[in-house]
């Protein structure tokens, strides 16, 4: 019998250590000696903090636990009567958590991440120096989890082919796609997994250190995987001569806040100590990376399904997915999704599958609109396309990409020329300034969409956002700038209905771009109670007290305060 | 050929060489493919995408600069999408880009001569200079510096300071000094052009023409050459025997005139195009457009441009006469002021709107008003009363209506409000239009003047050209004529060759717009104008009225130029390639970065409103060793700045001037060492660096007898001697005649007399104390022909042995700071290996006891000679030497003499001299003259 | 500012190549941020060029030039978090300090900024105020949590 509380940084911020002290203690009051172990996320955010009791192979989630909840779960771990089951994971939730195979996040919220006997217990750091691991990383058809989808078979054999000494191993764990966790799950939740993929590979392409890019906001991954690094050079499984005439040093540098920094060359910059800027390929990291030594670059989830394949075998690997992407992908389902969290699917599932069978389909019941993929390099996919496979090429044949997982579903209420453009404000931001047309042309888009949103759009800025687009896809050296217009150009190809609403007409179909609204009082549902006037920063509402107010839409500055505050619902915005 | 790579570009067979980047290889295959941010000095980086090429095989574009040559690649330069990306990318970069190309004079001029150009020019003395650059665009800047209505003036920014620069005055001024012979002609393309009209139009055209080496003949009717300058203009504005000059000096061209040949008279259009193989039409407004009222018909009632082309012939009908002009314009102007020379009673000037709207020039109404011509506004003439001769004039009173078509409020008759007055002559100068006799097959416009294109200035007639008032909207001033025969000119020159018509495109520039706050800081200096003759003396006669500016004053006038144009303009790639593809970056405009101007160091100026962000500086200021520049902040906003944004000059800045060598635009550059800065179109000589041994190339860059900048050879470096080092030298003062000491003062004489001077004495000493007395000291500033020379006057003609040199042959580097790492500089100056393989001693002490010196070249700093009874100095500067010396003769400078100098590690290098050496005697005639 | 303090840490990372982030993030966590003295002592110390480490400094986020308030309230603005309304949390609470983007409020008791994304998206739209995460916000509840603060520093 053990004990699990889910400690990842949500887990945390739902105040899961404070639950997991109150539990230690109420066990100790009870005489009970049970220890209440700490536990990576198993990935469903929407029902922390979370409990787990393991009885042999079999978990039972206790989910959503409050204080009450601990003293049942105290009870019934010392046998007494008790209401737990109450707090029982519904079977709905269990079956969808066992309905596909969890490879990446296999041990995610099963192990405490801060003893490495858990995952040596559940397979960890088995031989696998007999093996051919190139052959077996090649038959799984193993892809690059990142985003780009690059056969990792392809990089690692290049590595080891080339001829330069000190190679470098390192892991991409910059995470930098605003809407994407999965890498801090895995991170948080089973560091081992990345540490034995990492050493899996050196082996395998001959390189002697190892590094683990981690970015600056995931301070709780940081420690865990401290912790993990030690622990498995004291358990001698990486350091000086950790497999037979082999050693293997693995330090963690800390990321600085850069998102261009999750590309290849960006990322090797920074470890030089230098500005992220991306390098002209070739030569490509594989021949000339870090330092100018060959190194090969992938992400964390990439790392995280090697042990599994040297394990079960490269054909068990690839007998999951489609033709095209092999394995099973992690999911970061957000935005206006019932269930959000992360999701583990076999590629081939469909889209609809994923939200609305994995996920529980839209928030508060209002209408899908679409969901973003790929983040600032992605796209947006309507509901026409939601029956597209999730397979690499299938996804960019939509406009969008795979990504490294984001998932952001949208509902009526979001506005797409506002989401375009909260995209390429994010680039602009982000571009590292070096080429000409990511520097300026993601600036001036930017400023055309921003135009758009204030309600000065004109013709032609839908073409002048088309050419640009073009010419940015054509000029820029890297993967950010490359795919910098991608949300903009899905955008238009999708809801083109939308930009010309906003630039013929100035509306808003989505009620989101403020500029665009107006806000009035519906005089039969104003009771007049003065709320809304009191709260409105502008005083732009007027009226007696008892009587129908009005909005003065000159000094309305649509903050929207006053719809909020609205318990009558007599403020509108058209 | 076995390391040769085969590739093609845009379908043709090439060959690179291994480890070539593609844009390296079509380089030396002579195709050049644009870049911004490549120098072979650095490694490439890619961040401009202006060198993106299309490349068989590859889904994306590749950057030339760095994708290495493949056996068999097939490039393609121009491609519709390779076009799109690198056109979008020269305008993202243009629409960040704060600056004026070329100032809004300039720009403003309808001839775009280079006000700012000669401006400047004339500030620093350079008055020839100035004239040889008007004459490069305007043929008449006497004539036209006289009577230009100067829109460049409306333009000058120096009007938000306090008042605009006087250029029309400046263009005067220096048109005293234009040289009397034109350039010469390009060799004969046995091509035939034919001129009608030898107006400023014709003449212009008939000029260029013939300077690009055809043959040009000026058909003119009246019987002398000059147009309306002549014969429109008044004397007092524009003397005849000025305006002569000019066209004599467009005659030495060779241009044929014909007078008295008017076509559809003597000859006819259709002759002129069977024996030309072009012909340009330009032959001006001569008929005065008619009033159409009744009694215009009656005696002494003249069209102004009849009155104006001969104005004596009418002396007897204005003489004590009240005369009454009709019009508001210029040439309104030069009729009352003329009618007032002629003698007339009392002059009027009669003009349908108010004297604000009167579109004549400011001080020409208020010079009238000085010499009494009274003005009549608000009233139309709408009958001429008189049996046989006029008497009366009845005119209708107006008041100011809606504004029309050209903004300006029309005139609207008061209903039955008349006035008369008396009248004895009427001159009519309500505009001009076309006499087109003798052009009956030739397209006419809805207002009868001719119709020309207007980017070929073609007519609907093959090989026949238009230009000037008789064109499109028919009369405008002199200087919009002549801009147009300029481009006719270029545009008849291409066809000649290709005979096709290549359209001129206007060209692209950036232009800024400031206002007044940005000038708040400028101290006040207000416009110098050159005095005019006072009222008393200038009524009666018609000498000129304006007077020239003095040099003094134009220097000062010249000085008050803020400088609007940018200093790189001449070699910033970003302008030329905007033109080359045709960028309209006015689409892409946004937000743009804003930053101050650093000119805190003596030598270069920052200026990131004109940073592409190519990168250039700051990787090549680190291969220098100072790594001074880098990049701060990301994305839109990223700037390069010195370390810890210091200003420069507190910054470890080494100033070897790479950084500004290597900017492909104005937004780093060197600061030009004349008492004003002028963005001039330098020359580039190559030649070796006079500043130590070492002996880098150099490319010296001139202008005239102006030495403007010193850059490494492409692909070279050099320290800041190399590269600054020459200003120091431009201030120092210039030995420029030969000096003799006469009771302890060194006094002016010439060579013979100065040589004779110095014989006396030596043949003194040496008679004294034998040949060996007189010591010979060879510099190392000395070229290995002028050694050899010395040599052999010392050994045979002086038979001294005592000749040495202070200059030791040392390979130890200078003090640090002059050097940059990668480039060494050395103690030992020029030609001090010359002088060891020469075998010319150092000064030792075996060398005492000489009684006379003769010194050829300065000595090195701390050196010091040996004190004799007579010294003789041959040096181009006063040194501290030559101020003691008994006898001074002048020599050439450095960059004033080609010769061979050989570097400390013994290669012999060339050295070229880009400037005429200031004083006639070169060194042999020295030697010689000092010979026995 | 006593520098010196750093100098341990400097010495001990000097001779590991390419460790210029590690250092000023060190230096970072000493001072709160890197003023231009701070630059210039560190370039004297590990031989870098000045100019390098103030590219450095200037690019990545995570570096301050200025100091920040005792709290540092980092507002999500990643993807899910916009969906979810994180610029209404932006405005309240910039109506609340009386500071915009980056500013810090005159007591230096707060510095409101915004952040690319936080990675705790299923508690969108979430801020962090120094260690602590707060999820699932509204308008009000993100400026009760500052009051809070504010309540418990008097």
């Amino acid at each position: 019998m053990r004990v699990l509380v889910g400690r990842g940084s949500c887990g945390e911020a739902a105040g899961a250590h404070a639950l997991q002290k109150l539990l230690q203690q109420k066990l100790l009051e009870e005489g009970c000696d049970i220890a209440v172990e700490t536990a990576g996320c198993i990935g469903a955010c929407f029902l922390e903090p979370i409990i787990s009791v393991q009885d042999g192979d079999a978990f039972r989630d206790y989910v959503r636990v409050d204080n009450t909840a601990v003293e049942e779960i105290a009870r019934m771990l010392c046998g007494k009567p008790n209401k737990a089951s109450d707090y029982l994971m519904n079977c709905e939730d269990a079956q969808l958590l066992k309905k596909h195979p969890r490879i990446a996040l296999r041990n995610c919220g099963r192990i405490n991440p801060e003893a490495i006997q858990d995952y040596i217990a559940a397979g960890g750091y088995s031989d696998f120096t007999q093996k051919d691991i190139l052959a077996e990383i090649k038959s799984s058809g193993l892809a690059g989890r990142g985003g780009a989808g690059f056969s990792t078979w392809f990089k690692w054999n290049a590595v080891r082919n080339s001829q330069g000494a000190n190679k470098t191993v390192i892991v991409n764990a910059d995470e930098g796609d605003p809407g994407a966790f999965m890498d801090r799950a895995i991170l948080e939740g089973d560091p081992h997994s990345i540490i034995e993929g990492m050493l899996i590979c050196a082996y395998a392409v001959g390189a002697n250190e190892g590094i683990i890019y981690v970015r600056a906001e995931y301070p709780l991954a940081i420690a865990r995987l401290k912790t993990a690094v030690k622990q498995a050079e004291e358990g001698g499984y990486i350091g000086k001569n950790c497999l037979p005439d082999f050693s293997f040093y693995v330090r963690i540098k800390e990321g600085a806040g850069a998102f261009v920094c999750g590309e290849e060359t960006a990322l090797i910059a920074s470890l030089e100590g230098e500005r992220g800027m991306p390098r002209l390929k070739p030569p490509f990291p594989a021949e000339k990376g870090y330092f100018g030594n060959p190194s090969n670059i992938n992400n964390v989830e990439t790392f995280a399904n090697v042990p599994w394949i040297m394990q079960n075998g490269g054909a068990a690997f690839s007998a999951i997915g489609t033709q095209t992407s092999k394995g099973s992908k992690v999911f970061a389902l957000t935005g206006k999704i019932k269930k959000g969290g992360l999701v583990e699917i076999p590629m081939g599932l469909t889209l609809r599958e994923c939200i609305f069978d994995m996920g529980g389909g839209i928030l508060g019941g209002k209408r899908f609109k679409a969901v973003q993929l790929g983040g600032p390099s992605g796209g947006c996919i309507p509901e026409s396309l939601l029956d597209t496979v999730i397979d690499y090429k299938a996804l960019s044949e939509t406009g969008a990409i795979m990504g490294s997982g984001g998932m952001v579903v949208m509902d009526e209420t979001t506005c797409m020329v506002n989401m375009a453009r909260f995209f390429l404000d994010f680039t602009a931001k982000e571009s590292c300034g070096k080429c000409t047309h990511c520097r300026i042309g993601t600036k001036r888009m930017l400023e055309i969409l921003q135009r758009i949103t204030d309600g000065g759009g004109r013709e032609g800025d839908i073409e002048q956002l088309e050419e640009l687009a073009a010419c940015i896809k054509d000029g820029a050296l890297c993967g950010l700038g490359q795919t910098a217009p991608n949300p903009v150009l899905t955008a238009l190809r999708y809801f083109k209905d939308e930009f010309i609403s906003h630039i013929r007409d100035k509306k808003c179909l989505a009620k989101e771009c403020r500029a665009l609204l107006t806000y009035i009082i519906d005089t039969e549902k104003c009771t007049g109670c003065t709320l809304c006037a009191k709260k409105c920063g502008a005083g732009a509402i007027s009226g007696q007290l008892k009587n129908a107010h009005s909005i003065d839409n000159q000094k309305c500055t649509k903050c929207g305060v006053c719809a909020r505050v609205c318990k009558f619902g007599a403020v509108k915005a058209e | 050929m076995s390391d040769s790579i085969k590739f093609f570009i845009n379908g043709q067979e090439f060959f690179g060489k291994q480890g070539q980047t593609v844009l390296q290889a079509a380089a030396a295959n002579g195709i050049e493919i644009p870049f911004l941010c490549y120098d072979a000095r650095v490694k490439p980086c890619g961040a401009c995408g202006v060198c993106v090429v299309e490349s068989e095989g590859s889904a994306k574009l590749l950057r030339a600069c760095s994708t290495p040559l493949t056996e068999g690649q097939k490039i393609k330069t121009d491609t519709p999408r390779v076009q799109a990306a690198r056109n979008s990318a020269l305008a993202l970069l243009l629409s960040n880009h704060t600056g004026d190309c070329t100032a809004p004079c300039r720009n403003a001029c309808p001839a775009h001569t280079d006000c700012q150009g000669y401006v400047g020019l004339i500030a620093n003395g350079e008055y020839q200079a100035a004239a040889a650059l008007i004459k490069e665009k305007l043929p008449f800047p006497a004539s036209i510096g006289r009577i230009c209505p100067h829109p460049c003036e409306t333009e000058c920014r120096r009007k938000l300071a306090d008042a605009p620069v006087n250029i029309a005055a400046l263009k005067a001024f220096t048109a005293q000094f234009a040289a009397e012979c034109p350039p010469p002609t390009k060799p004969s393309t046995g091509k035939r052009v034919s001129v009608i009209g030898g107006g400023p139009a014709g003449l212009t055209a008939a000029y260029y023409l013939r300077l690009y080496g055809h043959d040009v003949t000026v058909y003119e009717a009246m019987p002398k050459m000059g147009g309306m300058l002549r014969y429109g203009v008044p004397q007092y504005r524009l003397p005849k025997d000025i305006l002569d000059a000019e066209i004599a000096h467009i005659q030495r061209t060779g241009v044929q005139f014909i007078n008295n040949a008017a076509v559809g008279g003597s000859i006819t259009l259709q002759q002129l195009r069977d024996n030309s193989d072009a012909v340009i039409t330009a032959i001006g407004a001569w008929k005065g457009m008619r009033l159409n009222c009744a009694g215009e018909h009656l005696q002494n009632v003249f069209s102004g441009i009849e009155f104006l082309r001969d104005v004596f012939a009418y002396q007897k009908a204005i003489k004590g006469k009240r005369v009454v002009v009709i019009g508001g314009g210029d040439t309104a102007m030069d009729a009352c002021r003329t009618a007032v020379r002629l003698g007339a009673g009392e002059v009027s000037v009669v003009y349908r709107r108010t004297l604000a709207e009167m579109p004549a020039n400011k001080i020409e109404i208020q010079e009238a008003i000085e010499e009494g011509v009274i003005f009549k506004c608000l009233v139309h003439p709408v009958e001429m009363l008189g049996d046989k001769a006029v008497t009366h004039i009845r005119l209708q009173k107006m008041e100011l209506g809606e504004p029309d078509a050209s903004g300006r409020r029309a005139p609207v008759p008061v209903s039955g409000a008349h006035e008369v007055v008396e009248a004895d002559a009427v001159i009519i100068m309500i505009g001009q239009t076309v006499d087109v006799t003798g052009f009956q097959d030739v397209t006419l416009t809805n207002k009868k003047t001719i119709a020309a294109d207007q980017h070929t200035f073609a007519t609907n007639l093959q090989a026949v050209f238009a230009v000037g008032d008789a064109t499109n909207k028919g009369a405008g001033i002199a200087i919009e004529a002549i801009g147009e025969a300029a481009r006719c000119a270029q545009v008849v020159d291409n066809y000649l060759a290709t005979a096709s018509l290549k359209p001129l495109q206007k060209e692209y520039r950036v232009t800024d717009t400031k206002t007044a706050e940005d000038f708040a800081f400028i101290p006040k200096q207000s416009r110098i104008t050159a005095p005019i003759t006072p009222l008393k003396a200038r009524r009666n006669n018609f000498k000129e009225v304006n007077k020239l500016l003095s040099a003094a004053q134009a220097q000062k006038e010249a000085a008050r130029c803020l400088e609007c144009g940018c200093a790189d303009f001449f070699e910033c790639k970003l302008i030329r390639y905007a033109n080359r593809y045709g960028i309209a970056p006015e689409k892409y405009s946004g937000a743009m970065q804003s930053h101050g101007l650093d000119v805190s160091s003596p030598y270069m100026y920052r200026d990131m409103n004109k940073c592409v962000l190519c990168g250039l500086c700051v990787r090549i200021c680190e291969a220098m060793g100072s790594g001074v520049l880098g990049f701060i902040n990301r994305g839109f906003d990223t700037v390069v700045s010195p370390e810890l944004n210091r200003p420069l000059n507190k910054t470890n800045c080494t100033a070897c001037g790479q950084c500004a060598d290597a900017c492909p635009t104005g937004a780093i550059g060197e600061r030009v060492p004349l008492k004003k800065c002028v963005p001039l179109h330098t020359q580039a000589t190559q030649s070796v660096c006079g500043g130590c041994a070492t002996g880098c190339g150099v490319k010296v860059h001139s202008y005239g007898r102006l030495h403007i900048k010193n850059t490494p050879l492409s692909g070279g470096m050099l320290c800041r001697e190399g590269r600054f080092g020459f200003i120091k030298q431009l201030k120092q003062p210039r030995v420029t005649a030969p000096l003799i000491r006469t009771d302890n003062k060194l006094i002016k004489s010439t060579l013979p007399q100065a040589a004779k001077f110095v014989l006396e004495r030596l043949n003194q000493i040496t008679n004294q104390y034998g040949n060996n007395a007189v010591g010979v000291c060879v510099s190392a500033q000395n070229s290995n022909q002028e050694i050899a020379e010395i040599l052999k006057f010392a050994k045979n003609v002086w038979q001294t042995q005592n000749i040495f040199t202070f200059d030791a042959c040392l390979n130890q580097p200078a003090e640090a700071d002059f050097a940059a790492p990668p480039v060494v500089r050395v103690r030992a100056r020029l030609n001090s290996r010359g002088l060891l393989d020469a075998g010319v001693p150092v000064y030792a002490a075996t060398h005492g006891g000489i009684k006379a010196l003769l010194m050829l070249g300065s000595i090195p700093s701390g050196a010091k000679i040996p004190n004799v009874e007579f010294l003789t100095v041959v040096d181009a500067f006063i040194t501290p030497v030559a101020k003691k010396a008994d006898c001074v003769l002048p020599t050439a400078a450095f960059y004033e003499k080609a010769g061979s100098f050989t570097d400390i590690n013994g290669t012999v290098q060339q050295s070229a001299a880009p400037f005429t050496p200031l004083t006639a005697p070169t060194l042999k005639d020295i030697l010689l003259a000092l010979s026995k | 500012m006593d520098f010196s303090v750093l100098d341990a840490f400097i010495e001990k990372y000097k001779p590991q190549r390419g460790s210029l982030i590690t250092i000023l993030q060190e230096a970072q966590r000493i001072f709160g941020y890197l003023p231009v003295q701070l630059i210039e002592y560190i370039a004297l110390k590990t031989g870098e060029k000045p100019a390098k480490i103030q590219g450095v400094a200037t690019f990545y986020t995570q570096f301050r030039s200025q100091p920040v308030g005792k709290y540092l309230i980092m507002l999500c603005q990643g993807t899910a978090c916009h969906v979810n309304g994180a610029n209404v949390l932006y405005e309240a609470l910039s109506n609340e300090l009386g500071v915009s983007d980056g500013g810090t409020t005159k007591d230096g008791l707060f510095t409101l900024s915004t952040v690319a994304c936080l990675g705790c998206c299923s508690l969108s739209p979430a801020m962090m105020i120094n260690e602590k995460t707060y999820g699932k916000l509204t308008a009000e509840t993100a400026v009760a949590a500052v009051r809070a603060i504010m309540g418990a520093e008097k």
